[in-house]
């Protein structure tokens, strides 16, 4: 059966029409299920190069940074408590959904660190490669930064390192001590939540404002 | 994975090198089109050619039908292609005034650049209008404000709003153009044989 | 389908140099151009928004204090970091014109002229096309976008507004079309 000579615009019709009635099952849209290369990510996880220690993360703080995230995925009531300051509250549950710009960092704590690694494999599944969780926590942070203990037998470099410490204790309002002193067990006021004291290098502000670009038309 | 520079494949410098490549993509087609020229334009509202509907919404459809086989394989992630939002009551009353600016005019904003660029005298006074019709804009931005942040609908798109699949909006606008190409062919004909 | 290779005529004018391109080839090209757009840099093309970073900039030079308070003005200046003409749409819009005059030198129809009627004259058409661009400017800002941002872009991306905006253009012009009907006629 010969078929009658179809003019350009009809074969072109033909075309829109089989394309759009294929396109009745797209489902263009990723949903919340994704694939995962676990060999890919164990790499990762191994090499231990998405973690972010409190000091680090402390440092950046004072410069006022604002290259990155800094996310408390503890509750609300928590959040508001304490957070490490300039972090934004953004629960598990939230986190998927929540609008990152694919390329910015991002850096996860909850209280110890069990709940920011599985948010950081979240995270990884659905894409984000620049993701990275807070060595230790909040605990981390209480341990390292806002509250440093000088070690009995101290060498010269403890007690460098020490100093350093102390000048970053005393910018979060935390207090050093020195090991053995009586506090060590007794529970332990975390600093009231003030807007922190201006970075040299500029104010930091509770949430840096995002560069809005003007993306209509 | 696309869309390339929210992946950050490339920066911004780059972002505006495209920017001017792919305008030029559609200043060329539009010329081709025979949309630099006013009177062609204009005929879309007089029946006898049609062109801007088949123009624009065979460019809808290849550019839909695109989106939606690119984000079914998953190279595409579309929840990051910029939506404008939507603000229903101030964007209808801006596509009447933009209608009829449209036939007064001759020309809509991208039309009456490829105009001026091909040497349209006419198209370059349009595009001074605009510029004048923007500052006026500006001018009585205050007063218009709240009326054009009204109706905020957010980001909102047809499948969402009518729940449906979104294959099935697409199927629709598909067989829609398909069956409006016809008509407007037809029209074209009868319209164009009586003049 | 005879008209689709012949330019459109108006009763009395003369023909242009070469055929247009069959629209339905011309819209495949520019639907690619669009995908590409979001492809590459995940957003749709525009135009009227160049229209406005220009026109921000414009009035910076002369009245810097003035386009600093304009809130609408304001926000196409940014917060000074940036150039106001350092921006997606103004680069767009340049390219336009090149295609645009790369495609009419190819084809033979670039040339000084105005697009009129037979019936109207030359004043006249330059001052309906300078007032359509005024209103066009005031739709184009009041619905966040013209045709190649809001109806091409949005429409290829089903949104509702886009959708909605692209409905009233038609509407628009074909309800005041017999009112204008002696400028191109």
């Amino acid at each position: 059966m010969k078929l009658p000579a179809l003019t350009l615009n009809q074969k072109l019709a033909l075309v829109a029409v089989a394309l759009g009635t294929l396109a009745l099952f797209s489902v263009p849209h990723r949903g919340p299920v994704v694939t995962l290369d676990t060999r890919e990510l164990a790499l990762i996880v191994e090499k231990e190069v998405d973690h972010v220690t409190p000091s680090e993360l402390a440092g950046w703080i004072v410069q006022g940074r604002s290259d990155y995230r800094l996310i408390d995925l503890r509750a609300e009531s928590d959040y508001a408590t304490y957070h490490i300051p300039t972090a934004e509250n953004v629960t598990v549950a939230a986190l998927p959904g929540f609008p990152f710009q694919r390329t910015e960092k991002i850096v996860l704590y909850s209280d110890g660190g069990i709940h920011a690694a599985q948010a950081w494999m979240l995270m990884q599944a659905h894409g984000y490669r620049a993701v990275y969780t807070v060595l230790g926590g909040l605990e981390g942070w209480k341990d390292d930064v806002l509250y440093p203990v000088l070690p009995a037998q101290a060498s010269v470099a403890d007690r460098a390192r020490f100093e350093r410490a102390v000048a970053l204790s005393r910018f979060f309002g935390g207090e050093p001590r020195a090991e053995g002193a009586a506090v060590a067990n007794t529970p332990v006021d975390l600093p009231k939540l003030t807007a922190p004291a201006p970075a040299p290098s500029g104010a930091v502000s509770p949430i840096a404002p995002r560069k809005k670009k003007k993306e209509g038309c | 994975m696309a869309p390339f520079y929210k992946y950050g494949f490339f920066g911004d410098e780059m972002s505006l090198v495209l920017a001017f490549v792919l305008g030029t993509g559609f200043g060329f087609f539009l010329e081709r089109a025979g949309f630099g020229s006013a009177r062609k334009l204009a005929a879309q509202f007089y029946l006898f050619d049609m062109s801007v509907f088949k123009v624009m919404f065979t460019a809808i459809v290849t550019a839909m039908l695109g989106v939606t086989y690119l984000g079914w394989l998953g190279w595409l992630d579309l929840s990051l292609v910029y939506l404008v939002p939507t603000h229903l009551v101030p964007q209808i009353v801006g596509g009447l005034v933009l209608g009829v600016g449209f036939v007064v005019g001759g020309y809509c904003p991208g039309t009456s650049v490829a105009s001026l660029a091909t040497g349209r005298v006419d198209g370059f006074v349009y595009a001074f209008g605009i510029g004048a019709g923007t500052l006026a804009y500006a001018e009585v931005y205050p007063w218009l404000k709240e009326f054009v942040n009204s109706n905020d609908m957010g980001q909102v798109t047809l499948p969402e709003v009518f729940n449906l699949p979104w294959g099935l909006l697409v199927f629709a606008v598909v067989m829609i153009a398909v069956a409006g190409f016809s008509a407007a062919t037809l029209i074209e004909r009868r319209i164009g044989d009586k003049s | 389908m005879s008209s689709d290779h012949r330019p459109a005529v108006m009763p009395g004018t003369d023909r242009p140099a070469s055929p247009y391109w069959n629209p339905y080839v011309a819209g495949i090209g520019l639907g690619l151009v669009l995908l590409a757009a979001f492809v590459l840099v995940g957003r749709g093309l525009g135009a009227s928004g160049a229209f406005s970073s220009t026109v921000a900039w414009l009035v910076s030079l002369v009245a810097p204090a003035h386009a600093q308070s304009n809130e609408y003005l304001q926000g196409y200046l940014g917060d000074g970091t940036t150039h106001p003409l350092k921006a997606w749409l103004v680069f767009e819009v340049l390219g336009v014109m090149a295609g645009a005059l790369f495609s009419g030198l190819l084809a033979g129809r670039a040339r000084i002229a105005v697009e009129k009627g037979p019936r109207v004259s030359t004043a006249v058409r330059l001052l309906c096309a300078f007032a359509g661009g005024i209103l066009m400017a005031f739709g184009a800002h009041l619905a966040r976008g013209c045709t190649s941002g809001q109806a091409l872009t949005g429409g290829a991306l089903l949104n509702v507004g886009s959708w909605a905006f692209m409905l009233m253009v038609f509407v628009g012009g074909y309800s005041v079309a017999w009112f204008m009907r002696w400028q191109w006629r």
